[in-house]
């Protein structure tokens, strides 16, 4: 049996031993390496031992932090966040294995790799954590050295991306930490004790007003992270300015933790509100899977082209879970990872050409193929499976996402409650379906115009411009095959995010069925009156 | 009054800080020699801590001494502790700092245990008198603190500003005396006052004089509009006692509030209207946090910018004490803890930049500490933790004081919008935190970068760092500590 504070805890270590060790990446790295390697294979032993029957959390662990504010280092994995889990891991690994990881700032690495190896503790820790408190400190943990990596190894306008992210990100997290604050005060009042257990917060049915204040405030920090239009603008500078590293990795992981936010928090705390305002956020996601596309296809730089590709492809994401189906969410969750590995490696592919040729504007590349042969044929490996190509990972995620919304409407009759109203949901799944076909339009042609075409330009003939390295092939090689196996065989995957899905949809499904039932909430059946504490005493001036 | 080996006991730390004080002025005088009175000093600093310390383990009930002047309870206690480390960690770096900048004042360190004894008799005190004593001590010593570095260009017009408005606030404080005084049929002692405020509370003049007494308080906090001194006194003065002025002088005004209002203002039926000092200290506390968070945003100078980011943390503290009035849960330990990390995360603060200044250039525009992370990346990391845990990001101290002070403020759906309303602020001062660390990591030095060697410095900056990050990550015995002293049995 694992146990998963180690997992959380050697990235730290890594980072630690990265800090002490000498300037230079002569030592650092192999540490780093090391790391993120220790790391990558403690997540393959939680995968060995997940139990794919089981919808609750597994392998738990439970230490008291500080035990008399009900504080507690709690962690468990669920088939929600195992796949999320391994796929940070590996992300983190690639990243800090590709050589081109920093840009073209090939200074202080031993910072880059230590902050690397943070971010990867506080991207587990938040998935990892089912204590409120805990979740909310790994959360922050993730900001700081992104906000690094940009800042520091970034480009020409990295401090305006570093503090347009920090200022994007931050915002929608305090508003969260005050909906947590709240909530918090309000399981005490409801159940007489202070906890920030996951499972207890989840049993609490509050008022609807509060309900859906606090709803907005959750969901609009994952929105801002996802991000949803109209809160995207940050991401296409901070992709754009971030090294290729932090490029992968906020694209392949910290994107996904709106998504994942969603599923783990929004739905089960706030199941009538979810109710009431998912059309609302279903018609954000597709308005933003169509306008990323729309954007992505008339840019000129390579990296801002994959980052709107980027925004388009997690609306999909967003889109299944809001249709709050079964086959809709399992979809959204593949999508997550279908998206990390072909999106993480376009970044990837992006950081090489940068590397060799020093531009990213598609008007300066052309009939690259010629002396990047092996270069060239993973790109399209990857560039197929952004564009959803049946036979790879991406086809896999978005057909079950757009069949989920196509059938919502007979899903939601079958389970006995009526739908969310999304108006047409085929019209939604119509939508969203011709994105799909102008993802390939505008991933086909940028990967014409980077490798195909003549051979004209002379920079693109120098002889000094070499294909992959050794350590280039291992990263690819590895990305390519995990697109292949998912897109293949994509059953593995779909049967250990199986049952936890299928829990929280049932759950979902009886929450909201008693809070249409009692609007008000357990609360005030118990006798307690929801809306003050327990602690006020009648004779307390009440002000404001 | 006859006066025992009990009350000896009981005043022994005071004693001590302030003897030491008396003999590192001796020493001075008689002895040019700047070693001894700097090691007299700190030497006293240790030995108040031990006592204190000593004290905790016997003080599990409230021990009243000198007719309900004073009280030896485990809040003031854990206050002493924190204020004598200030102390401590202040002349640490005071001595090096005097050295680079070439004043020395034997009578420099004697005054910051003047000082410090001041602030202890504030968060003993349970009676106006001795408060207002406590007040005056610290106030006194801190004026020549500040007008202490003669060569300061700004020194002498930040001191006298100091001066002016703190003499204003004294006579708040001596006129609110007198008025509650009069009109509760001559109570001074804070449980006096809340034995007959109820029967007080009708009278205009007594109201009026719980607000004089609120007004010298928020003086001494530098809550808005109360705050016009801060940001020239906190420029003026050396650094070494802008740090103690932001952390003990802080420390001490809120300890003495807690205890006030806690106890001789706690009478739910003393109102003004319906709502009582609650009210106008909740819009106290908004006005200070967002004024002095938009205020720094403008700041260039890291002097006046810490200044204005410490009158929002004088609103966030605020915060605290309006929901110790509603009576919530965990309001006055919260209130300690946040106090204690704040401190902390002060002194570490200023001893970064006392460290960056050279003789005659005293280095605090922002943009000259451009490119210190090259140099010396171990400082910039540093100021880097420290200046998280002062915007409430976590892993640190400061994150779990605010946390704790807003779960106190948001049991009482009253105060729910303050939490919201403080929440949206740290996100405005994390803009110019930030900007430290933009200058420090991103930006490349314009010039030369050669700070001072000082072993007393990086002491100071280890123990803050491991203190702000140990208040972060294990807060449980800290909790434990500051939740063993309830001063009301709320």
């Amino acid at each position: 049996m694992t146990d998963l504070r180690l997992t959380v805890l050697v990235p730290l270590l890594g980072a630690i031993l990265v800090m002490l060790a000498p300037r230079g990446e002569r030592t650092s790295r192999p540490i780093g390496i090391v790391a993120a390697l220790v790391s990558l294979g403690q997540s393959l032993l939680i995968l060995r031992d997940f139990d794919k029957s089981i919808g609750a959390f597994q392998m738990e662990v439970d230490q008291p932090w500080v035990a008399s504010l009900g504080i507690h280092l709690h962690l468990g994995v669920d088939g929600i966040s195992l796949w999320l889990v391994l796929l940070t891991t590996l992300m983190v690994f690639l990243t800090l294995l590709s050589p081109q990881a920093m840009g073209l700032h090939q200074t202080r690495s031993r910072g880059f790799i230590a902050a690397m190896l943070v971010l990867e503790a506080g991207m587990l820790g938040s998935f990892l954590a089912i204590d409120l408190f805990a979740f909310y400190v790994f959360w922050e943990l993730m900001l700081i050295p992104m906000y690094f990596i940009i800042g520091i190894w970034g480009g020409e306008r990295r401090l305006y991306a570093a503090i347009k992210f920090v200022i994007f990100t931050l915002a929608g997290s305090l508003l969260m930490l005050a909906a947590i604050l709240y909530l918090y005060a309000q399981v005490h009042a409801v159940t007489g004790q202070w906890t920030f257990d996951y499972a207890t917060w989840a049993s609490i049915t509050l008022p609807r007003g509060p309900e859906l204040l606090c709803f907005l405030a959750f969901t609009l920090a994952f929105m801002i992270k996802v991000p949803l239009v109209p809160l995207h603008t940050w991401l296409p500078d901070a992709h754009v300015e971030a090294p290729t590293g932090g490029s992968v990795i906020l694209a392949a992981v910290l994107l996904k933790f709106g998504a994942y936010g969603f599923l783990r928090f929004a739905l089960p705390f706030f199941p009538l509100a979810a109710q009431q305002t998912a059309p609302i956020i279903a018609w954000l996601a597709v308005a933003g899977i169509i306008f990323g596309a729309l954007m992505a296809w008339v840019q000129d730089d390579v990296k801002k082209l994959v980052a709107y590709s980027s925004v388009s492809h997690l609306g999909f994401v967003v889109l299944g879970i809001l249709v709050l189906s079964q086959k809709g969410i399992q979809g959204g969750i593949f999508q997550m990872l279908a998206h990390g590995i072909s999106t993480g490696g376009l970044f990837l592919a992006v950081g090489i050409l940068y590397d060799r040729r020093h531009t990213r504007q598609l008007s300066d590349f052309g009939g690259l193929w010629k002396p990047m042969p092996v270069f060239g044929a993973c790109f399209l490996v990857l560039v197929l499976a952004s564009a959803g190509l049946p036979g790879l990972c991406g086809f896999v995620g978005e057909f079950l996402v757009l069949s989920g919304t196509f059938t919502a409407g007979k899903d939601w009759q079958a389970s006995g409650l009526a739908a969310p109203m999304f108006g047409h949901p085929a019209l939604l799944a119509g939508l969203a379906a011709f994105a799909v076909i102008l993802a390939a339009v505008y991933l086909l042609t940028m990967f014409q115009r980077v490798m195909f075409g003549p051979l004209d330009k002379p920079e693109n003939r120098d002889p000094k411009l070499r294909d992959l390295g050794l350590r280039e092939r291992l990263v690819f090689g590895v990305l390519v095959l995990a697109a292949l196996v998912m897109g293949m065989a994509p059953q593995p995957i779909l049967d250990r995010t199986a049952a936890s899905v299928q829990a929280l949809t049932a759950n979902y499904r009886d929450r909201l069925a008693e809070a249409r039932a009692n609007p008000i909430g357990p609360a005030r059946r118990s006798g307690q009156r929801p809306r003050r504490p327990a602690s006020a005493q009648p004779g307390t001036a009440r002000p404001f | 009054m006859t006066v025992d080996t009990v009350q000896i006991a009981a005043l022994a730390p005071l004693l001590l800080i302030s003897g030491a004080g008396c003999l590192a002025l001796l020493l001075d005088t008689f002895k040019r020699a700047r070693g001894p009175a700097l090691w007299l000093a700190q030497l006293g600093c240790l030995a108040a801590f031990a006592l204190v310390a000593s004290q905790w383990m016997r003080a599990t009930s409230s021990q009243p001494i000198w007719a309900g002047m004073w009280v030896v309870d485990r809040m003031a206690l854990f206050l002493d502790g924190v204020l004598i480390g200030t102390a401590f960690l202040t002349l640490l770096v005071a001595a090096p700092f005097m050295r680079e900048h070439d004043f020395a004042h034997g009578e420099h360190h004697a005054l910051v245990l003047f000082a410090t004894a001041g602030m202890m008799t504030v968060v003993h005190a349970t009676h106006l008198l001795s408060l207002l004593i406590g007040i005056e001590t610290m106030s006194l010593a801190a004026y020549l603190l500040v007008a202490s570095w003669r060569r300061q260009p700004a020194g002498a017009e930040g001191a006298l500003k100091y001066l002016l408005l703190g003499a204003f606030a004294a006579g708040f404080l001596v006129y609110g005396t007198a008025l509650v005084y009069g009109t509760t049929g001559g109570e001074m002692s804070y449980a006096g006052i809340a034995a007959r405020a109820g029967q007080a509370a009708d009278n205009p003049l007594f109201i009026v004089g719980v607000y004089f007494l609120l007004t010298g308080m928020l003086f001494k906090i530098a809550a808005v509009p109360f705050h016009m001194w801060a940001p020239d006194a906190y420029e003026a003065a050396p650094t070494p006692v802008t740090g103690l002025m932001a952390a003990g002088i802080k420390v001490a005004a809120v300890g003495g509030l807690v205890r006030l209002l806690g106890t001789a203002f706690a009478n739910p039926g003393l109102a003004l209207g319906h709502a009582g000092w609650v009210r106008v200290l909740g819009g106290v506390a908004f006005v200070t946090m967002t004024w002095g968070n938009l205020a720094a945003l403008r700041q260039d100078n890291v002097k006046r910018m810490l200044a204005y980011s410490s009158i929002a943390h004088a609103g966030y503290l605020l915060i605290g004490l309006v929901a110790l009035g509603q009576r919530v849960d965990g309001a006055q330990p919260a209130l300690l803890v946040y106090l204690a990390a704040y401190a902390f995360t002060t002194l570490g603060v200023f001893a970064v930049v006392a460290w960056v200044g050279r003789r005659d250039d005293e280095r605090v525009l922002v943009h000259e500490w451009a490119g210190m992370a090259r140099t010396r990346p171990a400082v910039a990391l540093v100021m880097t933790v420290l200046l998280l845990s002062l915007a409430g990001v976590p892993p640190t101290g400061g994150f779990f004081g605010k946390f704790y002070v807003f779960r106190a403020a948001m049991q009482s759906p009253d105060l729910a919008w303050l939490v919201v309303a403080a929440v949206l602020n740290s996100l405005a001062s994390v803009y110019y935190y930030l900007r430290i660390v933009v200058a420090m990591y991103f930006s490349e030095s314009v010039r030369s970068w050669q700070p001072f060697r000082s072993a007393g410095i990086a002491i100071v900056l280890v123990v803050t760092v491991v203190v702000v990050l140990a208040l972060g990550l294990v807060p449980r015995p800290v909790v434990e500590l500051a939740a063993g002293g309830l001063i009301t049995g709320w």
